[in-house]
């Protein structure tokens, strides 16, 4: 590596970001909690210890670190990193509106607003600043659905302004349900309920154009996914594609790589969910890696780079779906009973062609964690086959299974 | 299923090469599917060999890396059992490792920190502590308790078993049982535990002296006379004692008390033997408990007192006190009068409720026991015994000092404690003019107190143990060791005034280091001290290091004499209240329980070594000698010893 390369900076520990980082032969920092500096040391892995949760006005600082390692752009692995990488790369490449930019996405009213104004169609949503403010939207949107007393209300959701995906997100049918909410909940964002067909995109963007459009399949939101999604859904491409470069072009996106989530409802509509500019989670960087033979994080390094050239990015990214090898898909385990006394992996599943592997062990502490929203997950299964029907059933099939008993 | 296999095989390898590849930070993400693997190989024979065969690529892929197992000449022996038995994924990986170092013992991996010798070593420790595993007991509450984990354990240990020597697996747990009951404590479940897994080892082909020593130890615990093998049944034996001319009795009392000297075990044969004897042939009680002179002086003079001692005391559940009354007898107790009225105090004395629930197990009622028989055996083990006084699981090396220290020179003293906590379930210690009642103080060290203890320590400990502990809340604040002022009141006016300490109360860093090994060297070494001789056991701490010398903590020993050693040289000859003092302290600092002149019971360590691990200690300041005489050269060798290993954990002020 030369020295007089300007670097990238990751922002946020992931072993994985590291590491495709590393095989990308550039030069790179990790700004990360400072209980890794050991590890990186000894790793001699460039390091700088940062404490993103805490808002200080100390920034600038951290700018002045970086750019004395030569940085010359940040890359958000993780949503608390988000803003931080809009401060610094606002800095580094002498942009304000870049921080701003990045604030949009770390505020759901904010983003809804803005996706609205760009035409995007979005669902019926409010922030709320209390529980009346609940009440009456259970209130408002059931009559707008004109319900009438003894009718079931339709759900609507609540999650907080700035969580990554499903972290503290309820779903509320009764009005005794939003009691059971607390106070450091708020403010926080409503919105109606839409069914349908549930899919995220990963996006790779760079210099305002869309280089590789990934979409995946929700068999059942924060349970299971797959990449890249099946036939059915791939129809949609074109248009899925034309609501991604909308999104791009109202959030003025340069760099970087975008995860937002549509749904698809029954008259063939595309509603928008929301979106980040992060690493999904459901191991998707991983799927991706696995159908496509590329790696995700290294795909978001380049794009997030402005000197990553066109030449590079064609050679990098393969074409979309139709060079996919197979069909990659994640379930989350999580367990249903209180106390873990044993791990209960068939053989059935272990021996099935499509299981790849899973990480189950039975927890050191084998007491559950109480779940608030979607919760952690203690364990993943890959499978990975050519049917993306199959893939399907077997989610679902296993999805059921008591693996924890 | 040899289908099966393959695919599992394929995995393990594409997991392996994975991490073989990954470069150092980026191990751990690859390890757990290395692990996941591994488990489904483990499941069988088969795959369990494939994994032996890739075991010499596991350091160099990074199997290990980031975690303890990462450096095998860091690895203990007595661990390796609990890993293995753990649900997590801490089992594969001990599993791992164990496969790694069978390979380096048998040559398939050069390792560069072990030598194949000390692999092999390592391992046969490994399945002589874990014979549960090697030999699983097939009773219904194991299987119920089994695991997919523990099934696996059990395979790997069947494939290490195959893979080394039965017979160097059988020499260390001959050695092992030999350490233990040389030591003679007063609790033998241990010692009878691996006594019953080394059964099944003789049906293996192994060494002769072997066999014959295990044949010993099981006979000791079974059927050690004529008569107990040909009658197994207890009953059945009682009945034909009866019929048995003088001379075969005479040859029962022999073979009884030969095997329990040899072994410090008993047999319940010999419990019903001497009860039996108790009341038909008396005069054989000298012979079935083995008594000198000393024994059969004091027996001659309370005949009565002993008969009522058996009858009341002595059965197959209290069999070990068998060992105690002989040996208490020999000590000489019964020849102080004033302790007469003390012992026969405790037959009829009333009980407490709480006491007695403690003292009680459901098998000593069904057999006609009392509380009082359960606490005579206790007491007469522990007059017999005072070194083998053993603290169990507690933490509370403290209370089974005092107990054993009591026990040789604080009889009268002992004796009442175990009345009043007995009767009151309460005892008292005066603190410099106050009166502290165990009964009125919440906690002590132990927040529990393991019952598998010595009768004795179930009364006593849980009493002990708040008085201590409050007796040392009351010195917190005075910036010095509390131990100072706690020792000589609690133990008693045995222990002298003076009192040193390395650690620094206020920096707690280690201060003065030379001054505390010359002030030890002029108050305890014979030649430094102007002669005086250690009159009363004398209390000290003492650095508990691991083989590597890393210090583990801080325990509670006391210096029983100190006197020189068969080939000329000062020893300090110690009791150690863990009842299992033979462990390695790392820098070659071996104690040893036999050959070095050790009675029953004591430890000893050439006296340089002992006062390498030593941070405080009693001493009389009237009785000194010239510090400045003592060798420069024997305080620079403490010192480098003590840096080199504890010394590491503190800072040098």
């Amino acid at each position: 590596m030369g020295t007089n390369e300007k670097r990238i900076a990751l922002l946020g520990w992931s072993l994985q970001a590291i590491e495709a980082a590393d095989k990308l032969n550039k030069p790179f920092v990790v700004v990360g909690p400072p209980d890794y500096q050991e590890f990186a040391d000894k790793n001699e892995i460039t390091f700088v210890p940062w404490k993103f949760e805490r808002i200080n006005e100390k920034s600038d600082e951290l700018y002045r670190q970086l750019d004395s390692l030569n940085v010359k752009t940040a890359v958000p692995i993780y949503e608390e990193t988000v803003e931080w990488a809009g401060a610094l790369n606002a800095r580094l490449m002498n942009d304000p509106r870049i921080f701003n930019r990045s604030l949009l996405l770390r505020d759901k009213g904010l983003m809804k607003r803005k996706a609205q104004m760009a035409g995007i169609r979005v669902g019926v949503f409010e922030e709320a600043y209390s529980k009346e403010d609940v009440h009456r939207f259970l209130k408002r949107v059931n009559e707008a659905l004109i319900k009438i007393d003894g009718d079931l209300n339709d759900p609507i959701h609540v999650k907080p302004l700035n969580k990554a995906g499903a972290v503290g997100h309820r779903m509320i049918t009764e009005s005794r349900e939003i009691d059971e909410m607390e106070d450091q909940e708020f403010p926080c964002l409503m919105e109606s309920h839409l069914d349908g067909q549930e899919f995220s995109c990963e996006a790779f963007i760079h210099d305002g154009k869309v280089q590789f459009l990934n979409i995946t399949e929700y068999v059942q939101l924060g349970h299971s996914n797959f990449v890249p999604a099946s036939p059915s859904l791939e129809e949609w491409r074109p248009m899925i594609k034309d609501e991604i470069e909308k999104l791009v072009d109202a959030f003025e996106i340069k760099y970087g790589v975008i995860h937002p989530e549509y749904f698809i409802s029954a008259d063939g509509k595309l509603h928008f969910g929301e979106v980040a500019a992060r690493v999904p989670g459901g191991h998707i960087f991983e799927l991706i890696e696995k159908a496509y033979g590329f790696s995700a994080f290294q795909a978001q390094i380049l794009c997030s780079d402005p000197d990553t050239t066109e030449e590079e990015l064609r050679a990098f990214f393969p074409e979309e779906v139709t060079s996919a090898i197979g069909y990659a898909a994640s379930l989350m385990v999580y367990p249903k009973v209180n106390v873990i006394e044993k791990l209960n992996v068939p053989e059935k599943l272990k021996n099935d062609p499509y299981f790849e592997k899973h990480d189950m062990f039975i927890p050191v502490n084998s007491k559950v964690a109480e779940r608030v929203g979607f919760g952690n997950h203690y364990g993943t299964i890959f499978f990975f086959g050519d049917d993306s029907e199959r893939i399907r059933s077997l989610l679902k099939e296993y999805q059921e299974y008591d693996f924890y008993l | 299923m040899s289908g099966t296999i393959e695919l599992y095989k394929q995995k393990f390898e594409n997991a392996l090469h994975a991490l073989e590849q990954a470069k150092p930070f980026a191990k751990s993400m690859y390890q757990t599917n290395v692990f996941q693997t591994a488990i489904d190989l483990a499941a069988n024979e088969q795959g369990l060999h494939f994994l032996y065969e890739q075991a010499s690529r596991f350091d160099g892929a990074g199997v290990f890396n980031g975690g303890p197992w990462e450096d095998p000449s860091k690895m203990q022996p007595p661990l390796v059992g609990g890993s293995l038995k753990l649900k997590g994924v801490n089992s594969i990986v001990e599993l791992l490792s164990e496969l790694r170092i069978l390979a380096i013992a048998k040559g398939d991996y050069d390792h560069e920190a072990i030598s194949p010798e000390e692999a092999r070593s390592f391992l046969n420790e490994v399945l002589a502590l874990n014979l549960d595993l090697l030999f699983p007991p097939e009773t219904e509450e194991a299987r119920l308790d089994t695991g997919e984990h523990i099934e696996r354990a059990q395979r790997l240990f069947r494939f290490l078993g195959d893979e080394l020597s039965f017979n160097a697996i059988a020499g260390k747990i001959v050695s092992e049982i030999d350490r233990l009951a040389v030591q003679r404590p007063i609790m033998t479940n241990r010692i009878e535990k691996m006594i019953q897994m080394a059964r099944h080892m003789m049906e293996a082909d192994i060494d002769e002296n072997q066999k014959s020593a295990l044949a010993g130890y099981t006979r000791a615990l079974t059927f050690p006379s004529p008569l107990s093998r040909e009658y197994q049944s207890l009953r059945d034996y009682r009945i034909k004692l009866k019929d048995l001319a003088s001379e075969d009795l005479k040859k029962e009392a022999e073979a009884f008390a030969e095997s329990m000297i040899s072994t410090g075990l008993v047999s319940p044969h010999h419990a019903v033997f001497v009860r039996f004897i108790n009341r038909a042939e008396a005069d054989l009680l000298t012979i079935a408990l083995e008594l000198d002179e000393t024994g059969t002086a004091g027996y001659n003079a309370n005949r009565e007192l002993v008969r009522d001692l058996i009858q009341i005391s002595i059965w197959p559940e209290t069999r070990q006190s068998i060992y105690g009354l002989g040996r208490m007898l020999n000590r000489g107790v019964l020849t102080q009068d004033h302790l007469l009225p003390s012992i026969r105090r405790l037959f009829e004395l009333n009980i407490h409720p709480d006491v007695k629930k403690a003292l009680m197990k459901p098998e000593f009622e069904q057999n006609g026991m009392t509380a009082n028989g359960v606490l005579l055996a206790g007491t007469i083990s522990v007059l017999g015994q005072p070194l083998g006084v053993g603290q169990g699981l507690n933490p509370t090396c403290q209370s089974a000092r005092a107990i054993s220290l009591w026990s040789q020179h604080g009889t009268g003293q002992l004796l009442e404690y175990i009345a009043r906590a007995a009767r009151d379930n309460d005892i008292d210690i005066t603190f410099e003019g106050e009166t502290i009642h165990s009964s009125s103080v919440e906690g002590g060290v132990a927040d529990e107190i393991h019952q598998e203890l010595d009768s004795v320590s179930v009364v006593l400990v849980p009493h002990l143990d708040k008085i201590y502990n409050e007796m040392m809340k009351k010195t917190l604040l005075r910036g010095e060791d509390g131990h100072k002022w706690v020792n000589p009141e609690f133990y008693g006016e045995w222990i002298p005034k003076g009192f040193s300490n390395v650690i620094d109360p206020l920096t707690l860093g280690v201060k003065n280091y030379g001054s505390f090994v010359r002030l030890f060297y002029a108050t305890h070494h014979p030649d430094f001290n102007e002669g005086y001789e250690l009159i009363y056991p004398n209390p000290v701490g003492i650095f508990i290091t691991n083989v590597h010398g890393k210090l583990l903590g801080l325990h509670a020993v006391s210096i029983q004499r100190i006197e020189k050693d068969q080939a000329g040289e000062y020893r300090i000859y110690f009791y150690n209240p863990n009842n299992d003092s033979g462990q390695n302290w790392g820098q070659g600092i071996e104690p040893s329980v036999q050959g070095n002149g050790e009675a029953e019971g004591e430890s000893s360590l050439p006296f340089q070594e002992f006062v390498s691990r030593m941070y405080a200690f009693h001493y009389n300041p009237y009785e000194q000698g010239e510090l400045f005489l003592v060798d420069d050269s024997l305080v620079e060798e403490a010192e480098q010893l003590a840096k080199d290993s504890w010394g590491k954990d503190y800072t040098w002020l």
